[in-house]
């Protein structure tokens, strides 16, 4: 592995990371609301992920790409330690819904998500 | 926000060069349990929750270094997508069973670890108020 394609995964996990800052900024929770933006970031980083996937079976894109994006883009976007922690939060104040609807919610539209990108991308 | 913004772009490429060296060092093929991403989603789950039931309740800490750790290095750190990834793919290969135990590990193993690092971290600030005296009405 290349000091240039480390370097280029570092960089984009960076920058993805601050994009996923920026959303959940700009979608403020408040105590006891669902966090959207973190879900938003989980959600549409696992849409892309599943179309990398999808790709990468059919060799469209090549290895050091499909790393750029699948640990650099995708891993940065994403969080689930975020996603646990202010789950784990939630419940524990109380707010079995917003807590409910974070954890499936996530979940559900993650997985839906991934897989309709990966067979969307597959099949060309 | 520009300070920010910068402290958890160096938090993030820190927290995926360091996800990355445990892909490496546990490296799995597509329809294969991903360990490494197990560990690194439990272990960073638990920091930060650890940190934000303690470190993050002291007023002195400055909010750049909360985005630089928790936005940046465990946001980084840990991931959803990969996640998701493996679990397609192992199932797109037949491998549903153990699509569900990666989902059950990651859930149980993840949110367990979150608890936890909130409990510890909440006990390590409760124990620390006394000696930091910002709780006067409860100190003697």
């Amino acid at each position: 592995m290349s000091v240039g394609l480390v370097l280029g995964v570092l960089v984009c996990g960076g920058a993805a990371a601050v994009i996923r800052f920026l959303v959940s900024r700009a979608l403020p929770a408040g105590p006891g609301r669902l966090p959207l933006g973190v879900l938003i970031v989980n959600v549409v980083g696992a849409l892309v992920g599943g179309v990398v996937l999808g790709l990468a079976e059919r060799a469209a894109v090549s290895l050091e790409l499909r790393l750029i994006l699948l640990t650099g883009v995708c891993g940065g976007l994403t969080t689930f330690s975020t996603w646990s922690v202010e789950t784990v939060e939630l419940l524990l104040r109380g707010r079995w819904r917003a807590g409910a609807v974070n954890l499936v919610g996530t979940l559900l539209l993650g997985f839906l998500a991934c897989g309709a990108g990966y067979l969307l991308a597959r099949s060309g | 926000m520009l300070r920010l913004g910068s402290a958890v772009f160096l938090g993030g490429m820190a927290g995926t060069g360091l996800r990355l060296g445990i892909d490496l060092a546990l490296p799995h093929a597509d329809a294969e349990f991903p360990a490494g991403t197990l560990l690194a989603n439990v272990v960073g789950a638990f920091l930060l929750g650890w940190l934000v039931a303690g470190l993050w309740t002291r007023p002195a800490v400055p909010s750049w270094l909360k985005a630089a750790l928790g936005g940046g290095v465990l946001g980084s750190f840990t991931t959803f997508s990969a996640v998701m990834v493996s679990l397609v793919a192992l199932v797109s290969a037949g491998f549903s069973p153990l699509a569900w135990a990666y989902l059950a590990a990651t859930l149980l193993l993840g949110f367990a670890a979150a608890a936890l690092g909130l409990r510890l971290g909440g006990r390590a600030a409760a124990e620390r108020l006394p000696l930091g005296g910002t709780d006067a009405g409860v100190t003697p």
